[in-house]
C-alpha cells in the first residue's frame, strides 16, 4: 500500500484505483466508512483504516455487508458524509436497507461503492449491479480510470448531498486494481452529526412509505434532469455519422483503439459516467444526426436498451448497436473492443498491428490453479477429515463455503461438493440433512461464520437437524488479504477489541457437541472429527468442530517481525523412497519433485508446519532446526 | 511514431513472487520521470500460488490492459508462466526470463524440463534473454528480491529508455525500509549489469 496517500494537494502520486476512491472520500470530508472485505473492493476501507486515527474518521470492518450498509446509512442520516464499500455480491446481502435508503434519503452525502468483478477473477458470478440502481432508484456513477475514480468519488458526495439521496459508485476489477497517476486535492475535515427526529421520514411504516414513494419519484426525475449537466459526461467531436457511446471503463479502451486507427479526432464519442439514469438530453444531442450508434458497455445492455427507448420516444431514426457487436460475458479488453469497433467502423484489421492473426505462438503448459499455501491449517484439517471419513467408511457430502478453503475442491482433497454464497454451507445442510440419508458436513471459515453462518446454525439447533459443522478458525479473513474480524481481538483501525469465540457462540445457542481441535495434530484431529460424526449418527443432533490454528501467511510474517527463525523442513534423500505421498496425497506446494520422483522441500517456500513429517511413511522428513516453544506459540 | 507513444510491459509469474511490487516500483519511477503510466494487477484468489500477471503501460495510454500480441517486453519470474503468456508476444517482443521452474500443485502433474521450455520458447524466434534471477537475488541478500533483479534486467535491456530512468527506480526503492532498501538496490543493480552478459551468451 502506498505511503503517499496523505501527500498534500497539488502533488501527483501513483495510487491504486481503490486507494484513489479512498482519497476522494477523504477529500470529500467523510466522517464514517464501513465495509465487509471482498475482492475487488477491499483496499478502499483497508486504506482508510490505516489512516483513520490520523484523519479522525471512524473506519470499521463490519460483520457483513448489511451491517456495513446500515451503519454508514445511519451515519449519513445524522448529516455527516459516509461511505460503505462492498464487492458486487455484497450488495445482495445489503439489498434490504438499500431499497429503504432511497425512500428515506439521507442528510449527509452517502456513497455506496459496489466493486463489480467483471470476468469473475475472484467471485462466484459477474452480476451487473447497475440493475440495483434501476431497481432501487439510486443513481449509478462509473469512473473509467483510477484518476477519474478519485475525482468522481469526491463529486458524487456533493451530488448525493444536494439531492439528499444515496448514490452508487460502481467500480470494476480493472479500475479498483489498476494504478495510475493521481493529482491530489485538498483534504476536508470530518464533522459530527446530529439525528433530527422526523417520524414521517425515518419510520417506514406503510402510511409513511406511501407518502414517501411519490416524493421518491419526484426526486428521481430531478436526478434524471441533473445528470445531463454532470461534468464527467461529455461529447467529443460532435457530428459524425457513426457515434460511439462509451460507458465507464470502456472509455479508455475506446480512446486507445481510436488512436491506434487514427480516428480519435474524427469519430463522435459520448462518454457516460452516470450510467443510471442515462443522461437523455446528451444522448439526443450526440445521436440526433447520426446514422449508427454503438454502445460499448461491459456485461448487460443497460445503457443500450435505454438509448434504444430514448431514440424511439424522440422519433430519431438511427440504428443502435450494442450487444450484437460487443460481448456480453467477461470483461472487455482492448482486443475485444478493437474487434467491435473495427466491425462498426468498417476499417481493416491490418490497421491495428496487434490484431493480425498470422503469428500465433503457443506452447502447451500445465494449468496452475490457485492452491492452499504451504503450511495452511486448512490442508491439515482436510487431511484429518478425509482420514476420519475413511476410518468410519462413510461417504459424506461436503457443503463448502467461500474463503481460502474453497480451494479444497481440487484434488487430492475434493472436500467442497457445493459452494453457493457466504453462509450457504450451513444453510444448505439444513435442507440436505433432512431430505437425504447421507452424512452432511458443512465447512465454513471463521469470518464467513460471523458473516452469515450463525443464523443457519441456530436454525439447525432449533429444528434439530443432524449435521457436522467444521469451523476453520485461522484467526483472520485470509482470502481477501487478512482483515481482522470479530474473532481476532482487533479492529480495523488497530484498537483492541473483545474476542468473540465461535465455540462459545455454538454453546450459547445450544449446540450439544462442540470440540476445538489443533489440525496440525493430524491423527488426533481425525479421531475427534470421527467422534463428532458418531455423535450425530447416534443422537441425530447437530455438532460443531472448531479447527483452530493461524493462517500460515500470518505466522510467517509474525516470525519475520519477531525475528523467530522458521524451522524449515528437509527431505533425507537416503531415506526417501519416492512414494509421492507428501506431494501427491498431502500436496504441500513447497514440496518439489526431483527427476527420480524423490521429494525436495524448497526452503524458500516451506513455513515449517511439520505436517509432511507426520505424513511421510518412512520418516524421511525432519526439521533443519528444532522448532522451539516460541515458534509453536505463533500458530495460536 | 505510433510505436514510440508508449511501451507495454507484461510481468508474469506465480502468486507470491512479487509482481505487484514489480509493477508498482516501475510505475512510480515513470511518474517521477513525468511519464504517464497505468498498471493492472491481480488480487484475490489467484494470489494463492496461482498464475499471475501484471500489465504495465507506460506513455500515452488510457486503457490499463495490454492487448494480446501487444507486449513490447515480457518479463517472466517463472518459465511455465512465460510459456503460458507468450500469446501476448508478437514478432518484435523481447522476452526476459528468470531461470526458475515451480511445479503447479496438482497431484500427478506432468512437468516439462527446464531446458525444453527454454528451447521451445527460443524456437519461436523471439529475442529471449534468460537470467538466474533467484541466484542473483540471493547474492544481493535475499531470494525475495528476485523481482528487483528482473526489474534491473528490464532496465538493462534499454527498452524503456526515454520512459523510465534507472536512477528514478533507485529513488523509489530507497523509500523502502531497511533491510529491503539495501538488498533491493543491490538486486536491481545486479540485474541491470547481468542483462547484457546474459543477452550476449544467449543470443543465437
Ligand atoms: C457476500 C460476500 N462478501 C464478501 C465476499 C468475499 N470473500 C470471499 S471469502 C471471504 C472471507 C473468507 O474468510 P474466512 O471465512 O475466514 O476464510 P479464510 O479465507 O480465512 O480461509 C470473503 C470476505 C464474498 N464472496 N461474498
Ligand atoms: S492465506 Fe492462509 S488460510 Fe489462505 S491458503 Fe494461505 S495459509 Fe491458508
Ligand atoms: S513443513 Fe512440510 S508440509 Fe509444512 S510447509 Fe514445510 S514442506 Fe510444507
Amino acid at each position: 500500500m502506498s505511503k503517499v496517500f496523505l501527500e498534500q494537494a497539488g502533488k501527483t502520486v501513483l495510487l491504486m484505483g481503490n486507494e484513489a476512491i479512498a482519497r476522494g472520500a477523504v477529500e470529500a470530508g467523510i466522517s464514517f466508512a464501513s465495509a465487509y472485505p471482498g475482492t475487488p473492493s477491499t483496499e478502499i476501507v483497508e486504506t482508510l483504516a490505516r489512516y483513520a486515527n490520523v484523519l479522525g474518521i471512524h473506519v470499521e470492518w463490519s460483520t457483513n455487508e448489511k451491517v456495513a450498509f446500515e451503519a454508514a446509512y445511519g451515519a449519513a442520516m445524522s448529516g455527516v458524509r459516509a461511505l460503505t464499500c462492498m464487492k458486487h455480491v455484497g450488495l445482495n446481502v445489503a439489498a434490504d436497507p438499500l431499497m429503504s435508503s432511497a425512500y428515506t434519503g439521507v442528510r449527509g452525502g452517502f456513497v455506496i461503492v459496489t466493486a463489480d468483478d467483471v470476468g469473475m477473477w475472484s467471485s462466484q458470478n459477474e452480476q451487473d449491479n447497475r440493475w440495483y440502481g434501476l431497481h432501487a432508484f439510486i443513481p449509478v456513477f462509473e469512473p473509467y480510470s483510477p484518476a477519474e475514480a478519485k475525482d468522481l468519488t469526491k463529486e458524487i458526495f456533493n451530488f448525493s448531498e444536494k439531492f439528499e439521496h444515496p448514490v452508487i459508485l460502481r467500480t470494476t476489477t480493472r479500475i479498483s486494481h489498476a494504478r495510475g497517476p493521481i493529482l491530489l486535492g485538498e483534504l476536508r475535515k470530518p464533522v459530527e452529526g446530529e439525528f433530527l427526529k422526523d417520524v414521517k421520514r425515518w419510520v417506514l411504516v406503510p402510511a409513511h412509505a406511501r407518502k414517501l414513494r411519490p416524493k421518491l419519484l419526484e426526486r428521481w426525475s430531478k436526478i434524471e434532469e441533473a445528470v445531463n449537466d454532470f461534468p464527467f459526461n461529455k461529447i467529443e467531436n460532435p457530428g459524425s455519422k457513426k457515434v460511439i457511446v462509451a460507458c465507464g471503463i470502456t472509455y479508455g479502451h475506446v480512446v486507445d483503439v481510436l488512436k491506434e486507427i487514427d480516428k480519435l479526432d474524427e469519430i463522435t464519442v459520448l462518454k457516460i459516467s452516470s450510467t443510471v439514469p442515462v443522461p437523455r438530453k446528451l444522448v439526443v444531442e450526440a445521436v440526433k444526426d447520426a446514422e449508427e450508434v454503438l454502445v460499448v458497455e461491459e456485461l448487460e445492455p443497460i445503457v443500450e436498451e435505454k438509448i434504444k427507448a430514448i431514440v424511439q420516444e424522440e422519433g430519431i431514426t438511427v440504428k443502435v448497436h450494442g450487444k450484437d457487436l460487443v460481448p456480453r460475458e467477461g470483461e472487455l479488453t482492448l482486443n475485444r473492443v478493437a474487434e467491435s469497433l473495427i466491425k462498426f467502423l468498417n476499417v481493416s484489421k491490418q490497421s491495428i498491428p496487434w490484431l493480425e492473426t498470422n503469428q500465433e505462438i503457443s506452447i502447451e503448459v500445465p494449468p496452475r490453479p490457485p492452491t492452499l499455501c504451504p503450511g495452511c491449517p486448512h490442508r491439515a484439517t482436510f487431511f484429518a477429515l478425509k482420514k476420519a471419513v475413511s476410518k468410519l467408511k462413510i461417504k459424506p457430502v461436503y457443503l463448502g463455503d467461500i474463503g481460502c478453503y474453497t480451494l479444497g475442491l481440487n484434488p487430492p482433497y475434493r472436500v467442497q461438493d457445493t459452494c453457493i454464497e457466504m453462509g450457504g454451507s450451513i444453510g444448505a445442510a439444513n435442507g440436505l440433512a433432512i431430505t437425504t440419508k447421507q452424512p452432511m458436513i458443512a465447512i465454513i471459515g471463521d469470518s464467513t461464520f460471523f458473516h452469515a453462518g450463525i443464523p443457519p446454525l441456530i436454525n439447525a439447533v432449533y429444528n434439530n437437524t443432524p449435521f457436522l459443522t467444521i469451523i476453520l478458525d485461522n484467526r483472520t479473513t485470509a482470502m481477501t488479504g487478512h482483515q481482522p474480524h470479530p474473532g481476532t481481538g482487533i479492529t480495523a483501525s488497530g484498537k483492541t477489541a473483545k474476542i468473540i469465540r465461535p465455540e462459545e457462540i455454538a454453546k450459547s445457542i445450544g449446540v450439544e457437541y462442540i470440540d476445538v481441535v489443533n489440525p496440525f495434530k493430524l491423527d488426533e484431529t481425525a479421531e475427534k472429527i470421527a467422534k463428532a460424526l458418531k455423535f450425530i449418527e447416534e443422537k441425530g443432533k447437530p455438532a460443531v468442530v472448531v479447527s483452530l490454528r493461524k493462517c500460515a501467511l500470518l505466522v510467517a510474517s509474525d516470525a519475520r517481525r519477531k525475528n523467530i527463525k522458521i524451522p524449515v523442513y528437509r527431505v533425507d534423500l537416503e531415506k526417501c523412497t519416492a512414494c509421492t505421498r507428501c506431494y501427491n496425497v498431502f500436496a504441500c506446494p513447497a514440496i518439489q519433485v526431483l527427476e527420480d520422483n524423490k521429494a525436495y522441500i524448497d526452503p524458500t517456500l516451506c513455513v515449517g508446519c511439520g505436517d509432511c513429517a507426520q505424513v511421510c511413511p518412512v520418516k524421511a522428513i525432519e526439521p533443519t532446526i528444532k522448532p522451539g516453544k516460541e515458534w509453536k506459540e505463533l500458530w495460536w | 511514431m505510433k510505436e514510440n507513444r508508449y511501451k507495454n510491459v507484461l510481468a508474469v509469474g506465480v502468486g507470491g513472487q512479487g509482481l505487484i511490487t514489480f509493477g508498482r516500483v516501475l510505475a512510480e519511477a515513470a511518474i517521477l520521470n513525468g511519464v504517464k503510466v497505468l498498471t493492472a494487477e491481480v488480487h484475490g484468489m489467484a494470489q494463492r500460488g496461482g498464475s499471475v500477471v501484471t500489465h504495465i503501460r507506460i506513455g500515452d495510454v488510457e486503457s490499463p490492459l495490454i492487448p494480446l500480441k501487444g507486449a513490447h517486453v515480457i518479463v517472466s519470474m517463472e518459465l511455465l508462466e512465460a510459456a503460458r503468456y507468450i500469446n501476448y508476444a508478437n514478432k518484435k517482443t523481447l522476452l526476459i526470463l528468470n531461470r526458475r521452474l515451480i511445479r503447479p500443485n496438482v497431484p500427478g502433474v506432468k512437468m516439462p524440463k527446464m531446458s525444453d521450455i527454454i528451447e521451445k520458447i527460443k524456437s519461436s524466434g523471439l529475442k529471449t534473454v534468460v537470467l538466474d534471477g533467484d541466484k542473483l537475488a540471493e547474492e544481493a541478500g535475499s531470494y525475495v528480491s528476485a523481482n528487483m533483479v528482473m526489474l534491473g534486467a528490464l532496465l538493462g535491456s534499454k527498452i524503456l529508455d526515454g520512459f523510465v530512468k534507472l536512477e528514478d527506480v533507485e529513488k523509489v526503492i530507497s523509500r523502502m525500509p531497511e533491510p529491503w532498501r539495501e538488498i533491493n538496490i543491490k538486486a536491481l543493480k545486479l540485474g541491470y549489469s547481468s542483462y547484457s552478459k546474459a543477452a550476449t551468451s544467449d543470443s543465437d
